[in-house]
């Protein structure tokens, strides 16, 4: 669209608007690849993952909701560092109130970092489970698994359905 | 609400711990391969995908043989010489994948373990722990006059210094498994000063029995078996579900069932306090 405009806004002698409008026109389609880059998916048992396209990495992490459900967390059990998964293999463990909930790799790849912040303070994963609480980066083996997973419309409605107390 | 029964147990002698722990993990594989053939096939369902389903939630009341178990974020390297100290005294001890740190379980304590469906039920995890621990604390008051002592720390307490039950729970894709523990008569508590439970060290263990005897100025002996009757009751009243009795409906586990009492028949007497060396 912005390719159309700019020969018959420059015939009209009207350069600089055409110019910012075509510079405006270009960021905002570059803004908007940037942002299909990155993408959060979600699990129905509440873990979710934002998904690198270009370098293929998937933060992983458990939502507010799940937080909520869970209590204050005392304990966060993290994968090793190398390890290959299988998407729903186990990852490890948020234990609160005395229950240990496992938590599973919402996609498969190689564990290629964990939140070594969590060990001193594991009540991040309560307070920001959704931005500091993160608890590993996988390298994504299988990309495509991505699109099996709940976008966030999806799993607003899931959380609303399942919502009982 | 659902007309769907809580299956129960009340086991007849107290059961070593590693076939009990052998039979919750088979309960669970029945709930989870149950959970996968109702819901689209794959291993993660909702309330929803689950309404369908067959498998039963069950609660199975039980003593344990003297053990001392270990829960998950506890690292069993580091407690090797205090295993072997223990394992000395006639316990067994074992690692588990549950939350909650060191504790003892034995003859005179009732173990429940509720396995639950959390997800079809559309409880919570926070909220399965609460009903469970305020369920002992009602269970004190009501049935013994003994009234809880508020602590910040997940459990029952009737001092700030003395703790009565404990609990200790694992949950995997909404399934639960473990319990919780409620000492009954003092057999127990001489074998709770071995260890320091549940990592509180300025903690005894009190018994419901002894807790009753204080309150109330009057010791009255306590039956194991009668005590988990009412303990099924409160759980049908607070889960609001009918309770019923497990039988041979139920195949497999069934025969898991009778296969774990065999075993705990055939293992005779055990110690009734902590041998001295």
């Amino acid at each position: 669209m912005a390719a159309r405009l700019i020969p018959r806004v420059f015939s009209a002698g009207l350069a600089p608007r055409a110019s910012f409008q075509f510079a405006h026109a270009t960021a905002r389609s570059q803004f908007l690849s940037m942002r299909a880059i990155a993408t959060k998916k979600y699990t129905p048992e509440h873990e979710w993952v934002l998904y690198d396209d270009a370098t293929k990495i998937g933060t992983i992490s458990i939502t507010d909701y799940a937080q909520k459900a869970l209590g204050d967390v005392v304990f966060v059990e993290l994968p090793a560092i190398g390890t290959e998964l299988a998407q729903g293999d186990n990852i490890g463990a948020v234990e609160s109130v005395k229950a240990a909930s496992d938590i599973y790799a919402p996609i498969s790849g190689k564990i290629i970092e964990v939140n070594k912040g969590l060990d001193d303070k594991p009540g991040l994963l309560n307070a920001d489970p959704e931005g500091e609480g993160w608890l590993c980066k996988i390298e994504a083996s299988k990309p495509e698994e991505i699109d099996s997973l709940l976008d966030e419309a999806a799993y607003k409605q899931l959380c609303e359905e399942g919502h009982q107390e | 609400m659902s007309l769907r029964p809580v299956l129960y147990h009340i086991f007849p002698k107290p059961l070593p711990y590693l076939p009990a722990l052998a039979l919750q993990e088979k309960i669970h594989s029945i709930q989870a391969r149950s959970r996968t053939t109702s819901s689209t096939g794959e291993k993660e369902a909702t309330q929803s995908s689950l309404s369908g389903s067959k498998h039963p939630d069950i609660l199975l009341l039980l003593e344990h043989r003297p053990v001392y178990t270990a829960g998950r974020r506890q690292d069993a390297v580091a407690l090797d010489e205090e295993r072997k100290r223990l394992v000395r005294s006639g316990a067994e001890w074992v690692a588990t994948q549950r939350g909650g740190e060191t504790t003892y379980h034995g003859p005179g304590q009732i173990v429940g373990y509720p396995l639950f469906d959390l997800t079809r039920m559309g409880i919570r995890t926070r909220e399965h722990v609460c009903r469970t621990q305020t369920l002992l604390k009602d269970y004190l008051r009501d049935r013994h006059n003994v009234p809880s002592f508020e602590s910040t720390h997940t459990g029952v307490f009737v001092s700030e210094t003395e703790k009565v039950a404990s609990i200790g729970m694992q949950v995997r894709h909404g399934l639960t498994s473990h319990g919780f523990a409620i000492n009954i008569t003092d057999e127990p508590l001489r074998w709770f000063d071995q260890v320091v439970a549940c990592g509180l060290a300025d903690v005894r263990a009190a018994s419901a029995e002894s807790a009753r005897a204080q309150f109330t100025g009057k010791r009255v002996p306590l039956n194991i078996r009668e005590e988990c009757e009412v303990l099924r009751d409160m759980f049908g009243e607070v889960y609001h579900m009918p309770v019923k009795s497990l039988d041979e409906a139920e195949v497999e586990i069934w025969q898991a069932v009778k296969e774990v009492e065999a075993v705990a028949e055939q293992a005779g007497e055990w110690p009734r306090e902590p041998i001295q060396t």
